[in-house]
């Protein structure tokens, strides 16, 4: 075999050199702190509705260097990975304005720089990545920016709030990020979730406004959202919902759930499920000849999983804000056409056609106009800049769409648009059709919303 | 590879055991260091004052995200060193550590959390309720040995998340408890809060781990080592199995409990949302305790760290490709275990006990008569 005593110390010595490598000194690190994590002089205190009084990071401290260092976590392997598409469409809006020149902040131009890592829809690894890629005392980064999941940035947000560490455009539609006391997480354009209730609510009152609900959600925070949000909605109405199944997070199968639901005589079904759940329950809803008036979740109308459903999810309704790229309507659209030129460039590997990825390209433009009108280089700033917000015609927002935040409105995504998946082959460019019009229920939110969703936590 | 890892565990694990009892002497009052040879004496007091060194001066010279990093290799220690008196000295073989690891995370937080507690107050609270839960785990697991038991502690460590989720409600309605990280806050002037849980950690692992050296030393660890190598000879010479074995167990579990509260210091959160973490978390500690040499004191400190900056540093080691790490860092302690069989502390003893019988080879015979299979 092997000549024993060298191939030891060779192996020996092969373990030693990986256990030492890439240390690094203490001394080296404060020196390279200078990223944007602000420990530079006080931009001076300006008047704020934002409490900055027990922030353990100086909230008014500028950005040192003219880097905006973002850090970001979200699912980018095995079953939960088809989410990672948003960083694709975010990351070449950033790309593009940083070859541009960069954004303009009180007079001075800065880059923005982004590290994220996997955390698999894990809140526990969302936990450890957030916080080490903003560090203990958040000198390591500006800002979190499009953390996937309601759990995951539950999980995140109070140590961010203390910190005074902005979490911008959670990619979730909680309504808990309209709660006062986290000033400093809030949500993206997705609307919030007891929107969802009340859209299909509203559209069963015209078609069936006697229907029983059937009801699939996912056991966690995203999941009490749907229910609690579709139970307020039907209040006073002829509406029932008859049976509500739950299913563990991150579970890509939910067989049992759906032959309890198609067993309840219900002839509504409210798909609350995301990811892979999502489609398998469309599919095991038509495997069991079930054919209810449906209602597909909003963070589950992407590309890659309306397509894992395929037929099944023909006529499945659902709502949104933005373009979908699948839409031969806006082929011709001068938004569409960037987007597809500026995606195709600078990430290659994603599919432009996926809603999810123009889902993220619309967060990036948000986050860059939020950022050109804050008015100085700071944490507080820039908060209060997207708190106080108003935007239409940014990124792939729907005409007529305005993203508008205030004072006692911390909701960007109130407006939107029901439509309705149409399959038509397999190999076809399905799509959802828009129905009607635009319904904006701007800063009425919260009057749609149980009051222990938006303070929960 | 997991299989193979714990497969691999037990084999080191007998090796090794008839030197320890060689060097544990078996009257501790005669002279402290008997019968070692010089070199090895003065080689064995440089390694210690340069390893005590190190261990105090790295808080000040490495950055807040490194320290937590050997902040968690001290708690891995921990609970490696609680694995090490069950397996290592006695002989039982678990792969249930975690369960108790995480009763001790969960009970932190909890306290913490719901009943304001400070965190230092819950580490006894942790302590002691792993070692109740330890004795009720352990009277069953007379019943069973070897392979069995450890299939039945492995049930306790994939059971734990389950739960978990049905009875702690806690942030975005999973089984996540995030005490505030002000709660953390060091205690001493002039300690940044990452340099506070080292150096709490490693007070706590220091502690611990004289508490195992004194307890494998004395009449309790002959017992344990006797009952591990021959059951029924230390029955006839009036060892209490059943009283050894339970007792042992429970000990185990505390140890792991506490490595379980240090952590929601270190990580800032206690979590049971991944179905296997805990059940990773027990392999883990027997990988520990296998790389750094089972039924030895130092073993599971090396192996804890070892592991914790193999895992770190495979993790971006080839650019691009951070899909492999899993597949370097198991390649790398395959390589460990093949290469030092009987652990990193196992090989150091190995070159110490060579440097001994090279000095001694012109007069003495060799102290330690090791078998040397590359002559």
């Amino acid at each position: 075999m092997l000549k024993g005593k060298k191939f030891r110390i060779a192996g020996s010595l092969l373990v030693l050199a990986l256990v030492g490598a890439a240390c690094s000194s203490r001394d080296d690190n404060n020196a390279s702190t200078d990223n944007g994590g602000g420990s530079g002089d006080s931009g001076g205190a300006s008047e704020s509705s934002i409490d900055t009084a027990n922030c353990t990071a100086d909230p008014t401290a500028e950005i040192e260097g003219n880097e905006i260092k973002l850090v970001s976590s979200f699912p980018q392997s095995g079953a939960t990975a088809a989410f990672s598409q948003i960083a694709k469409g975010w990351k070449s809006y950033i790309q593009m304005i940083n070859d541009e020149g960069g954004v303009e902040i009180d007079g001075k131009t800065y880059t923005i720089t982004t590290t994220d890592k996997d955390d698999q829809y894990n809140p526990q690894n969302t936990v450890a990545n957030i916080e080490e890629l903003v560090g203990e005392d958040g000198s390591n980064a500006f800002a979190a920016f499009s953390v996937v999941g309601t759990a995951n940035n539950l999980a995140i947000r109070q140590q961010l709030g203390d910190l005074c560490v902005p979490n911008l455009f959670a990619a979730t539609g909680s309504p808990a990020w309209g709660d006062p006391t986290y000033p400093w997480t809030l949500g993206s354009t997705l609307s919030p979730y007891s929107l969802e209730g009340k859209a299909f609510a509203d559209l069963l009152g015209d078609e069936k406004p006697d229907a029983k609900i059937a009801v699939l959600v996912q056991d966690d925070d995203f999941g009490k959202a749907y229910e609690e949000g579709l139970k307020k909605a039907i209040e006073g109405t002829d509406l029932e919902i008859v049976k509500t199944e739950k299913y563990a997070t991150g579970a890509t199968e939910v067989s049992a759930q759906i032959t309890s639901l198609a067993a309840s005589g219900a002839d509504a079904f409210f798909d609350g499920a995301t990811l892979l759940a999502c489609p398998d329950a469309l599919t095991k809803a038509a495997a069991a000849g079930w054919t209810p008036i449906t209602w597909v979740s909003a963070t589950c109308t992407s590309k890659t999983l309306m397509g894992v459903a395929g037929a099944n999810a023909n006529n499945a309704y659902s709502y949104t804000n933005l373009k979908d790229p699948l839409n031969p309507d806006w082929d011709d659209d001068p938004a569409m056409m960037e987007y597809r030129e500026k995606v195709g460039q600078y990430q290659p590997d994603a599919d432009v056609n996926n809603g999810i990825v123009a889902y993220g390209w619309t967060q990036g433009a948000l986050l860059v106009e939020a950022l050109k009108a804050a008015e100085k280089p700071t944490r507080l700033a820039v908060m209060e800049s997207i708190h106080n917000f108003s935007a239409s015609d940014v990124g792939l927002l729907l005409p007529g769409v305005t993203v508008k935040t205030g004072p006692d409105d911390p909701y960007l995504g109130e407006a939107f648009n029901v439509m309705k998946y149409e399959f038509t082959a397999p190999d076809a460019r399905n799509h959802f059709v828009l129905v009607g019009d635009i319904n904006d229920v701007e800063g009425q939110t919260a009057d749609f919303t149980p009051e222990s969703l938006i303070s929960s936590g | 590879m997991t299989t193979d890892q714990t497969g691999a565990a037990v084999e080191p694990m007998l090796g090794v055991a008839p030197l320890e009892l060689e060097d544990a002497p078996a009257t501790g009052d005669q002279t402290l260091w008997p019968q070692i040879p010089r070199p090895v004496f003065i080689a064995r007091v440089i390694i210690g004052t340069v390893m005590a060194a190190a261990a105090l001066y790295a808080p000040f010279y490495f950055d807040p995200v490194y320290n937590r990093l050997l902040s968690q290799a001290i708690y891995l220690a921990i609970a490696a060193m609680g694995l090490n008196l069950l397996t290592g000295f006695n002989g039982q073989v678990s792969i249930g550590h975690g369960f108790f690891y995480g009763v001790g995370a969960f009970t932190s937080a909890i306290l913490m959390v719901d009943h304001g507690w400070t965190f230092e107050a819950t580490i006894p609270i942790a302590l002691l309720l792993n070692l109740v839960i330890g004795l009720l785990v352990g009277l069953p697991a007379l019943r069973v040995r070897g392979l069995y038991l450890a299939l039945v502690t492995l049930g306790l460590a994939v059971l734990f998340p389950q739960l978990a989720s049905k009875y702690v409600d806690g942030v975005g309605g999973v089984a996540l408890l995030r005490p505030p990280a002000r709660d953390f806050s060091s205690l001493i002037e002039g300690l940044d809060n990452d340099q506070w849980a080292y150096f709490l950690s490693l007070f706590i692992m220091v502690v611990l781990f004289l508490l195992a050296w004194n307890l494998v030393r004395g009449r309790i660890g002959r017992s344990m080592i006797a009952v591990r190598d021959q059951e029924i000879a230390a029955t006839t010479v009036g060892v209490n199995l059943a009283g050894t074995k339970v007792a042992t167990f429970a000990i185990s579990a505390a140890y792991a409990g506490v490595a379980g509260s240090l952590s929601v210091m270190v990580d800032h959160v206690a979590a049971a949302t991944n179905p296997i973490f805990y059940f990773q978390r027990s392999v883990e500690f027997l990988v520990a305790m296998t790389i750094g040499g089972a039924a030895t004191i130092m073993g599971p400190a090396v192996g804890a760290l070892a592991l914790v900056l193999l895992r770190r540093n495979t993790e971006d080691l080839i650019e691009g490709k951070e899909i492999l790490a899993p597949a370097l860092y198991g390649a790398a302690l395959i390589a460990i275990v093949f290469v030092l069989p009987e652990g990193l502390v196992g090989g150091v003893r190995r070159f110490l006990a060579w440097l001994g019988r090279r000095s001694s080879a012109k007069g003495r015979p060799p102290t330690h008569p090791i078998p040397d299979d590359s002559q």
